[in-house]
């Protein structure tokens, strides 16, 4: 047996994250040529909106595949959590900080909810997700009566949340959100590699059977994994209103798909065992130039769903491919 | 002998970081049984996933009556004839015999599956095979021998003209292996070429017409089985003789302590009231048929699984074991018999896997700590010879024998005082077998204990200082090695109420 070399920038880098930078590069350049005004810092500042609450959805939905499960919940749990804590703060006046924590309380209430019922009672996460995914809904709906929410705008004595994710800087804006992002990527990259935690996520994701029968207590780990992801889109949830302001109950799913495929895209495998999170990283950004750009090229939204389907199932049959060969 | 039916030249195949096969050549005649010998890894299996179009190769020729062919998908290889018996079976637990046999291409009656007809059809190849087995009976009430004859007699069904036998005699019982040979001889009759891989020496003069030896990859050469002797074979496929001594008395110390002691421990129809006791420094043979219930006690002791009652005392003192993380807490080790399921983790790295059991004690703070790792897992990859490129390769690259070597580190590098080893040696070489037998002696000399359960009557008598019986989940005898027969264990396993 020998080992086939292989170039030692190209194997720190990782082949895939290399060809997913490309991708992304060569989207931009696409939208650049053919979208009018695409190249500006408005238009980039746009798709970092979307690239911001996304990406944290990505993130925390890669612990939960890295452990061979899935979270069809999070987008609809995103809604909830910026809803309920955009309602506390608008009709019942809690203070500003506390409906930033309450949001991400919620989240990861919902994700620990997810995570015993599959972790503990055995039930599929495809469908427990589901199951949530509906719940949330219908939470936040109640405790809103069904109406919308509209968070402060900056200039009111509540705002300052909106400076998360960009403060002026003389006439231009300063995207603080990407630091925050950034940061928490690199945390997630160190927790899901470097940390016992990350290690037993990936191995349960391999053969949870396995690690059981090495003494390790695999359903408490399993079941924070969907925590983490809850929590997630609780973060999630607070860098959407900050880029939106305004959120309506019974929405949300198009972003677990959306999630989803940044996750996959950058590598992380459906069946578990194998993740990345810097893939994840790049795959949340070119779903969120993609979104930009077909505004931009006056397509509608529409034919973004379409292209985000495509591109789920490419990349999960690139997984399902990569492990035939390996077999 | 007859025509030649299959010639393979200079085939070649890569993988991403293994030179799986390097220009082998290989032969078949009709009605002829050739033996495909070499230890884990030398590429056996490969070889066979080439001819019947699992992998492509890279390189060479394959020629079939007369014919050159490439098979692209196994699919076409068994419409061409040639069919290979897996080593871990394909069956449908919940489906009947005949449906299994029938799968894919089921006798239809308009839009029904008509299953009346395949009864009568399977009825008719177990005929033909003098094979006693009911072809309305749910596959998952079969035996594993019995389900290993219906993948036979699916193959026949094919009109296969080669046949491929992938380690078929490693979870059969002795009669079983009989009727299995019986069988391989009405094949041969009827001129199909046979290749049949196996790690029993003692089979191929038995059963075999030639015998062909891989090593690393690499094709060593053929033998006339009748001409052959053991140590031929064996120094084709190690390039070493290996001699292992029988153990004919107990090893174990007078006053050795009682480390492990099971009371009255019932868990289902499995285990009914086992009472033994493991002294220090000793290999406790746990012999007995398939499905007496050894893994299932050995699973129930390690929290595995769960139990009714029983007591266990480690050192004198009574524990509670409700899950495997107890087991682990006071120090046993569970080494499965089933690697792929429940030993290794294929898609992480050899030193992430040696490490599973352990990880407490290889952070740094809230960190791994990288290094520590692989220099504690370089060290068992050395000492247990673990043929890997390096300890972040991941496992699935690795051959059967070298995983098992894997699982075993994970339990060293725990450091277990309690070992139980289910089958340590199932499906292995004889190089990676003297290995762990090698291992395990130096186990129980640095006052470890172990509990081994074998179906191998004759590892059971080689290794073991005392031997307890099981029989239809009961325990039926223990003997000392000193009085320990084959007949003796064989009598105590087979009791009749």
């Amino acid at each position: 047996m020998y080992q086939i070399k292989q170039n030692p920038v190209v194997k720190k880098l990782g082949f895939n994250r290399i060809v997913l930078s490309m991708v992304l590069i060569a989207m931009y350049c696409f939208f650049a040529i053919f979208a009018k005004n695409f190249v500006s810092y408005n238009r980039i500042l746009s798709a970092l909106n979307y690239a911001y609450f996304l990406g944290f959805l990505a993130l925390g939905v890669t612990f939960v595949i890295a452990t061979g499960g899935i979270d069809f919940s999070i987008g609809p749990v995103m809604f909830c959590a910026a809803i309920m804590s955009g309602y506390l703060l608008t009709h019942y006046n809690w203070p500003l900080w506390i409906c930033l924590i309450a949001s991400i309380a919620i989240g990861a209430l919902f994700g620990t909810f997810n995570g015993y019922l599959v972790a503990y009672k055995n039930v599929p996460p495809f469908i427990t997700s589901m199951a949530i995914m509906q719940i949330s809904k219908g939470v936040a709906s109640v405790f809103t009566k069904a109406q919308s929410v509209s968070w402060p705008q900056l200039a009111h004595e509540n705002g300052w949340y909106r400076n998360l994710i960009r403060v002026r800087v003389g006439n231009m804006y300063f995207p603080v959100g990407l630091v925050i992002l950034l940061i928490t990527a690199i945390i997630c990259a160190i927790v899901l590699n470097k940390t016992k935690m990350g290690r037993y996520f990936l191995t349960l994701g391999s053969n949870k059977e396995a690690l059981r029968l090495s003494g390790v207590r695999v359903r408490k780990w399993q079941m924070l994994a969907y925590t983490i992801c809850g929590l997630l889109a609780g973060v999630a949830a607070i860098f959407f209103v900050a880029a939106y302001t305004t959120v309506q109950p019974g929405y949300g799913d198009q972003y677990n798909n959306e999630a989803i495929a940044g996750c996959v895209m950058g590598g992380t495998s459906m069946a578990g065992g194998l993740a990345s999170i810097g893939g994840t990283f790049i795959g949340g950004m070119i779903i969120s130039i993609l979104q930009e750009g077909i505004l931009a090229i006056g397509l509608n939204k529409n034919y973004q769903l379409v292209i985000t389907g495509i591109i789920v199932i490419v990349a999960v049959y690139l997984d399902v491919l990569s492990r035939k060969r390996r077999v | 002998m007859g025509e030649i039916i299959l010639t393979m030249k200079g085939i070649d195949k890569t993988f991403p970081g293994v030179h799986a096969l390097d220009n082998v050549d290989f032969e078949l005649y009709k009605g002829e049984v050739h033996a495909l010998m070499g230890e884990n890894g030398a590429g056996k299996s490969t070889l066979m996933k080439v001819l019947t179009g699992i992998y492509r190769k890279d390189k060479g020729t394959i020629t079939y009556e007369g014919k050159l062919v490439e098979f692209t998908n196994p699919r076409e290889a068994q419409q061409a004839g040639i069919v290979i018996v897996h080593q871990e079976l394909n069956m449908l637990g919940h489906l009947t015999v005949a449906q299994n046999i029938f799968i894919g291409r089921e006798y239809m009656k308009g839009v029904k599956i008509d299953d009346a007809r395949m009864n009568v059809e399977a009825s008719k190849l177990f005929k033909r095979l003098n094979i006693d087995i009911d072809p309305t009976e749910k596959m998952s009430n079969l035996t594993v021998g019995k389900q290993q004859m219906c993948e036979i007699a699916k193959a026949i069904s094919h009109e296969a003209k080669i046949i491929v036998f992938d380690e078929p005699s490693a979870a059969l019982t002795e009669s079983e292996v009989d009727e299995l040979f019986g069988i391989i001889r009405d094949l041969k009759e009827k001129d199909i070429g046979i290749i049949y891989i196996t790690h029993r020496m003692d089979e191929i003069k038995i059963i075999t017409d030639r015998v062909s030896v891989m090593r690393d990859g690499a094709y060593v050469g053929t033998l006339i089985s009748e001409d052959s002797t053991k140590n031929d074979i064996i120094s084709m496929m190690v390039g070493r003789i290996i001699y292992e001594e029988p153990k004919t008395k107990s090893t174990v110390a007078k006053d050795a302590p009682v480390v492990l002691k099971v009371e009255n421990l019932n868990a289902g129809r499995s285990v009914q009231d086992i009472n033994f006791e493991l002294y220090k420094g000793e290999i406790l043979g746990f012999s007995g048929l398939m499905g007496s219930g050894r893994t299932e006690t050995a699973r129930a002791i390690f929290g595995a699984d769960p139990k009714e009652s029983g007591n266990i005392y480690i050192n004198g003192a009574k524990v509670e074991i409700n899950n495997p993380e107890d087991a682990v807490k006071h120090g046993i080790g569970y080494l499965s018999e089933d690697r792929k399921r429940f030993g290794i983790v294929v898609r992480r790295t050899v030193s992430e896997n040696s490490t599973m059991a352990n990880l407490e004690n290889f952070m740094k703070g809230i960190f791994i700590d990288k290094k520590k790792e692989n220099t504690e897992t370089e060290k068992y990859v050395e000492s247990l010879a673990i043929k890997t490129p390096s300890v972040d390769q991941l496992v699935v690259d690795l051959s059967g024998g070298n995983q098992q070597k894997v699982v075993l580190t994970k339990w060293l590098v725990k450091n277990c005082d309690i070992l139980i080893f289910d089958e340590p040696t199932r499906g292995i070489d004889v190089g990676a077998k003297s290995d762990i037998y090698k291992l395990m002696n130096e186990l129980v000399k640095e006052g470890k204990s172990i509990i081994m359960i074998s179906s191998e009557l004759p590892e059971v008598l080689r290794m073991s200082d005392r031997v307890i019986v099981m029989c239809e989940g009961r325990k039926s005898g223990e003997l000392r090695i000193e009085e320990a027969t084959q007949e003796k264990i064989m009598h105590l396993a087979t009791l009749d109420d």
